[in-house]
């Protein structure tokens, strides 16, 4: 049995941005998530980091706690961070009384709206509709989800925070109406354990209400599902806003090599993340109007994930749900130190953290503060490391080593290269990820499944979509004898079909060229299925 | 930088079927490049990401064999020679001769406009040899150079008498055959006077701009392009249509300019453009192709060049030589000769070069041929200067069978 | 141009053979080819019919033809003309000094990069694994920097497939390669060609002679030379005295690349014209037949006339069938494929299903002498034909039958304009 002060259910951005928050206060916390960090809506988004200015009209709140985050979040997180700056845009179809509105709104919450000349637009962005109006430079980013939650995991440990994968919580155990431990079951071996603390914080999102469940209570989350189109190349060079009512398919942002086109809004199981052609054709009909040449556009894949939007009332539906978050204490419903968090943005998730700790903190009776603002998630490589870097990897792959590698593991990873050259192998020639970093990474007791590296390494994510790296991840993990690469069928299958799951919806084109290929080879070439013994 | 789509380079095509790196002859010849695949859409991707050093980038050679072979349209080579552009605008040169190689209209011009200027300049790239100066500046002392004629081709072609037909051409001589070899601009009006065809010259030309493109100078080559699309246009408007008779020209005017260009008038030029050949084909085509030969009875072997494969236009030399009485001649299908304009120039890619052609080289002498045929100018050079056996564009076995 | 008497859209494996076969019958043929064709990453063997619907093994491919679906591409060639087309295959490889091994009737397994078998028929004799089930001692042999082969991966999963009293050893042989920030990585095919060289060849024996015993067979990636002839392996096999064994691999495949260049060099040999980077984008179809087909590139149109035309052009891979969202054409004669208007129902929920996948089977449909079909059911003109890939019917990954109906369409296609029946 495991111990510990406080149990975070959950390893989204909220969770992880609990862990750390306590960690750094000096309060012993376990993490447990279900699947991997990540795995679900923290990385099931655009990628943005808001400016506030799509919030501004509809929620003042909202819009200042975006821009004051966004630039704590530009300075400690710089490595998941791409700073492109945003531009919103207004097409023919959009109100010119909102754009005033929107302008003055800016400005009351402190985000800068800088009117931007249709010529330069158009000489930043040449790939606009030029049917575009008006436009205004905004300090919206990109942001990476699985980076940020690693990187703030990586924080976390460093003060103590513990981190548990693929531990699915089972049960909430309760000793005289206060929280006594949880018990918990690990996915891939079925060892059951149980870990005892004085305060659980659930922050499974969408599955708030399953996890509530548990322990007898009603937590009432409305799962709105959002589906998103990963496309080939950068279409953009900056995140793109349509300066309207916030609706479907009007943000686009460039994330590293490609660009992210979301969302939709449907209600939802807090599972489903399935994607219909439908919902893709109607999101490009309207991408259509800030991008008039989008069905040219090589699409990579489609994703979908859920947001946990909260209500109280049970009939709110999608939007006009809260986007704020609630910290529910269930000591109100006869349960002391257990509290459900729900709702809340990606970008916020430091300040919801902050102020959930605060809450818990005073029920512990913890003076500390919150110093997650003031400390970097990682630390800088420094231009020696960098220097370093430069002299192993492969054109163009060291700074993108060290964003996704952070200081520390960036050097294990050159150290591999120094001693043994060859291991700057490029697995992934689509996003350059080298045979050093898969190896470091596999070697980490969080790492299960190729799909675990993808979302640590970006393997698999570019082009091709896994087709020529699957074969050698799953070669690099079995010569490494990884205790979990024992099955290459399995191994290949895994990471395949998840790839697969995100192209069937929109197979024509080149998408479908693409799978033809990676049938060839696996099913044609390989005979992945043939599994006949030849005696 | 974000894709445009405005252009006709679509790296979003390539599915990273590697059927490039199979086929790519620099790839094949050394490791220090990366390979079309890669150094072009793979990491067209990447570039627009991160600021990074990429030294393999000047290993591509511009040959357009990835072009050839890929399946789906990608103009691979393309994006390779944008991408040295640009990271050339941030990174220092290996050597001078980059800028020498690329400029080398420059050079033929003051060179042909002094008197004596190609005798000293000829003695010059011996002495410069000699002395190691060449290697000093970033070119192979091993190469044969081409060398300067006396007198430029555009001086030529104003001493010959033409009869006048209703059939007309505009030749674009460009500058291999303006300041190096002449008499194969001579050639080209001797042969199409014989078939009924009158040729007009332009002096405003000024250089495709091929080498601008393969060194990193897309720049300097928009210049140029904007000069003769404006004047090719002119001379199409006129009812004339224009030939080359060097394949790297006009894989350059009638298909890199839109790629990599955008100016108006391109795509209703291109449309009348021709290699010399070809225009005699498409004459031979129509039963209007002049066959008066005497026989040559000699061996040739055929190599065609990279520059013409990609046009899509087949083997004319292939459908015409062989029409002549007497003639031998077979098509050495070996592949790219390695020179690729002046790559094969350069001190850190000569080798390479060498390597690229041995294919051929081999089965050049194997052939047992008299003469080697190619239609590109330093193509023919490469096959010289690797196999021993002198090599003529295809209108001079012409010229010759007609007995002019 | 100057008319031919086929014409063939595509220089695949089927538009080639296709080609050898008119050519080798007196025919003046031109192939227009845009892209060297996708033969040059496949794998190099005669798949024909590896599995049957049910996903049962086969053990004679030809005869097994007799039971496919009726719209299966077989179902309109017959067993007979199957077998022509295949021995026909084996000739011209004997004629081009790299003979190909096998019997149209009997299917062989062939070991994988990944340590399985898939079933094939005709192979080259770099990979005549029949040696494999006889020898006692296995040598699964990598190579320490070599991209894309891992010998342990299939050393462990041989063992898996293999009856247990085998010895399977792996043994990394060491290239000695340089290795740097400025060198790219090492391919099957850099090896390929460090086996050609003498200093290769003698690094190779030297290190694997010491693990060969006396019943040995050698497994190891597709790295036995790059050019179709057997020089390096009989070498090998020669100064080490056991039989080595080409695994079926992934692109960049050099065993795909030593047939596209056996079957360009018989085709040429015979006059074949080739013209490159030739995009086809239309047709010119005149009282129900097909006076020429019009190309397209940066500068005009071009028209190529011919009596017959063969559309080899290699189904949606190959560009020969264009997928847009809810559609499916094949785009030179304009034929519109009956496809399901919603993408999802293009496919199972599995790529890797334990079925053949709906998408696979997309294609175009003709009638018994594989002339295409309108949706009506109408011929698009009498004097085209539909080989290979673009044919409907037929999953070639899940059968293991692509190269195969390649070859036996190209060939019925080819000798039926030949005034063969």
């Amino acid at each position: 049995m495991l111990k510990t002060t406080v149990v975070v259910i959950g390893g989204g951005a909220t969770g992880v941005g609990i862990l750390r928050d306590l960690s750094m206060r000096g309060i012993k916390a376990i993490l447990v998530e279900r699947d991997d960090l990540g795995y679900w809506t923290s990385s099931r988004f655009h990628g943005l980091l808001h400016s506030g200015g799509r919030y501004a009209v509809k929620d003042k709140e909202a819009a200042k706690e975006c821009i004051q985050e966004n630039t704590i979040l530009r300075r400690i997180g710089h490595h998941c961070v791409e700073a492109t700056e945003s531009i919103f845009v207004r097409t023919p179809e959009d109100s010119e009384e909102f754009e005033q509105e929107w302008v003055k709104s800016c400005k009351e919450c402190g985000i800068s709206a800088i009117p931007l000349p249709m010529d330069k637009a158009f000489e930043l962005e040449p790939n606009l509709s030029h049917k575009i109006l008006s436009a205004y430079r905004c300090p919206g980013a990109a942001i990476d989800g699985f980076r940020l939650l690693w990187q703030t995991v990586a924080s976390a440990d460093k003060y103590g925070g513990k981190t548990m994968t693929y531990t699915e919580v089972t049960g909430i155990e309760t000793v005289n109406g206060t929280v006594s431990g949880v018990k918990i079951r690990d996915k891939w071996t079925g060892r059951e354990d149980k870990i005892a603390c004085d305060f659980v914080i659930s922050a499974a999102g969408s599955f708030a209400g399953q996890v509530a469940h548990m322990a007898g209570l009603t937590v009432n989350v409305k799962p709105s599902k959002g589906t998103l189109i990963a496309f080939n190349h950068r279409i953009c060079n900056r995140v793109i806003h349509r300066l309207h009512k916030s609706s479907d398919a009007d943000i686009f942002v460039p994330h590293g090599s490609i660009t992210i086109l979301g969302t939709s809004s449907i209600d939802s199981a807090p599972d489903d993340t399935s994607t219909e052609t439908a919902e893709v054709t109607a999101m490009m009909e309207i991408g259509k109007l800030t991008f008039e040449h989008i069905y040219d556009y090589r699409i990579l894949r489609v994703f979908a994930g859920t947001r946990p939007l909260y209500s109280a009332d049970p009939n709110a539906k999608g939007r006009s749900a809260s986007r704020g978050f609630v910290a529910l204490d269930h000591a109100h419903d006869g349960i002391k130190h257990f509290m459900s968090v729900c709702g809340g943005k990606f970008t916020t998730y430091r300040l919801m953290a902050e102020k959930v700790c605060d809450m818990v903190c005073e029920q512990l009776g913890v003076n500390e503060k919150c110093h997650t603002a003031d400390e970097n998630l990682v630390e800088d490589p420094s231009p020696e490391l960098m220097g370093r870097a430069k002299a192993v990897f492969p054109s163009y792959g060291a700074e993108l080593a060290a964003s996704r590698l952070g200081n520390r593991k960036l050097e294990h990873v050159i150290e591999r290269i120094e001693s043994k050259p060859e291991m700057r192998e490029l697995v992934c020639e689509c996003e350059n990820v080298t045979l050093a970093e898969i190896e470091e990474i596999a070697a980490e007791p969080t790492s299960h499944t190729v799909s675990d590296l993808r979302r640590r390494t970006r393997l698999g994510m570019g082009t091709c979509q896994g087709t020529f790296c699957a074969y050698r991840s799953v070669g690099a993990v079995d010569k490494e004898e990884m205790p979990w690469a024992k099955d290459t069928v399995y191994l290949f299958k895994e990471f395949l079909e998840t790839r697969w799951k995100g192209i069937r919806p929109v197979l024509w084109g080149n998408m479908l060229r693409d799978i033809e290929l990676t049938r060839a080879i696996y099913d044609a070439a390989l005979n992945l299925s043939g599994v006949e013994e030849i005696k | 930088m974000a894709i445009n789509k405005q252009h006709a380079i679509d790296p979003d095509k390539c599915t990273a079927c590697t059927i490039c790196i199979t086929a790519c002859p620099v790839t094949a010849a050394t490791r220090k490049f990366r390979g079309p695949k890669m150094t072009g859409p793979a990491l067209t991707r990447l570039r627009k990401l991160v600021s990074d050093d990429d030294p393999m980038l000047d290993y591509c050679s511009n040959c357009k064999t990835c072009d050839l072979v890929c399946p789906s349209g990608v103009p691979i080579s393309t994006l390779n020679m944008m991408a040295k552009n640009e990271y050339y605008k941030t990174h220092p040169r290996k050597s001078k001769a980059d800028d020498m190689l690329a400029h080398s209209e420059k050079m033929g011009k003051l060179i042909t406009a002094l008197p004596l200027g190609s005798t000293f300049a000829n003695l010059g790239v011996s002495i410069g040899k000699a002395f190691n100066m060449m290697g000093a500046m970033g070119i192979t002392k091993d190469a044969k150079m081409p060398s300067y004629a006396s007198e430029s081709f555009i001086s030529k072609f104003k001493k010959i008498k033409q009869t006048s037909y209703p059939r007309k051409v505009v030749f674009f001589s460009g500058c291999y055959i303006n300041y190096n070899q002449p008499e194969v601009g001579v050639d080209l009006v001797k042969v199409y006077q014989k078939n009924k065809i009158e040729v007009a010259i332009d002096e405003n030309f000024v250089c495709c701009g091929s080498p601008m493109v393969s060194g990193g100078y897309i720049d300097d080559a928009r210049v140029n392009a904007a000069k003769n699309t404006a004047i090719l246009k002119a001379w199409v408007d006129k009812g004339y249509d224009i030939v080359t008779a060097c394949t790297s020209c006009g894989l350059m005017l009638k298909q890199e300019y839109q790629e990599l260009f955008d100016f108006a008038g391109m795509s209703e030029y291109a449309a009348h453009m021709y290699d010399s050949i070809e225009y005699l084909a498409k004459l031979n085509d129509e039963g209007s192709f002049n066959t008066d030969f005497t026989p040559i009875n000699k061996k040739y072997i055929y190599h065609a060049p990279c520059h013409l494969k990609v046009q899509a236009i087949g083997r004319p030399s292939m459908e015409l030589l062989p029409l002549i009485p007497g003639i031998k001649i077979e098509e050495a299908d070996a592949g790219c000769c390695g020179i690729s304009g002046s790559y094969g120039f350069k001190a850190d890619k000569h080798e390479i070069a060498m390597k690229v052609g041995s294919k051929l080289f081999a089965r050049i002498k194997d052939s047992g041929a008299d003469l080697g045929v190619s239609e590109c100018g330093t193509c023919r050079l490469q096959m010289e200067n690797g196999s021993g056996v002198e090599a003529i564009h295809p209108l001079t076995v012409l010229r010759r069978a007609y007995g002019l | 141009m100057k008319k031919s008497d086929v014409l063939i859209i595509g220089n695949g494996i089927s538009g080639l053979f296709a080609a050898c076969i008119a050519a080798d019958r007196g025919k003046k043929v031109q192939i227009l080819s845009y892209g060297a064709g996708t033969l040059t990453i496949g794998g190099g063997i005669i798949d024909v019919l590896g599995y049957t619907d049910e996903g049962r093994p086969v053990t004679d491919p030809v005869q097994a033809m007799g039971q496919v679906n009726p719209t299966h591409p077989y179902a309109k060639v017959g067993s007979d003309t199957a077998k022509k087309a295949l021995n026909t295959f084996l000739k011209i490889t004997n004629e081009e000094g790299f003979p190909y091994i096998g019997s149209p009737n009997k299917n062989k397994w062939i070991p994988t990069a990944i340590g399985n078998f898939k079933p094939s028929c005709l192979v080259p004799r770099t990979m005549d694994s029949d040696v494999v089930f006889k020898t006692s001692n296995i040598l699964v042999i990598g190579f320490d920097t070599m991209k894309d082969f891992y010998a342990n991966m299939v050393t462990k999963n041989l063992k898996k497939r293999l009856d247990s009293d085998k010895s399977i050893k792996e043994f990394t042989v060491t290239l000695n390669f340089e290795y740097g920030k400025d060198l790219r990585d090492i391919s099957a095919m850099d090896v390929a060609r460090w086996l050609e060289t003498e200093q290769g060849h003698v690094s190779f024996v030297e290190q694997v002679k010491p693990h060969i015993k006396k019943d040995t067979v050698i497994i190891l990636p597709p790295v036995l030379g790059l050019d179709p002839n057997y020089k390096v392996l009989d070498s090998l096999e020669k100064d080490l005295s056991c039989s080595l064994v080409e695994v079926s691999s992934l692109p960049p495949a050099v065993t795909g690349t030593r047939l596209t260049k056996m079957l360009n060099s018989y085709a040429k040999k015979r006059g074949v014209q080739v013209i490159e980077k030739a995009h086809v984008v239309g047709a010119k179809v005149v009282n129900g037949k097909c006076k020429s087909v019009i190309t397209e590139g940066f500068d005009r149109q071009r028209e190529f006339y011919a009596d017959q035309f063969i559309l080899a052009t290699g189904g949606i891979y190959g560009g020969g069938i264009i997928a847009k969202i809810g559609a499916l054409t094949e785009p030179i004669f304009n034929i519109a494929i009956d496809v399901p208007k919603v993408q999802t129902e293009w496919s199972h929920k599995q790529l890797f299903a334990d079925k053949k996948q709906i998408f696979a089977q997309y294609g175009v449909s003709v009638d018994e002498n594989l002339i295409p079909l309108t949706a009506e059911g109408k011929q698009v003109a009498s004097n085209v034909k539909v080989v290979g890939r673009s044919l409907a019917g037929y999953d070639f990954c899940y059968e293991k039958s692509g190269n195969g109906v390649a070859l036996i369409t190209a060939y019925k296609a080819a000798a039926a304009f030949c005034g063969e029946a």
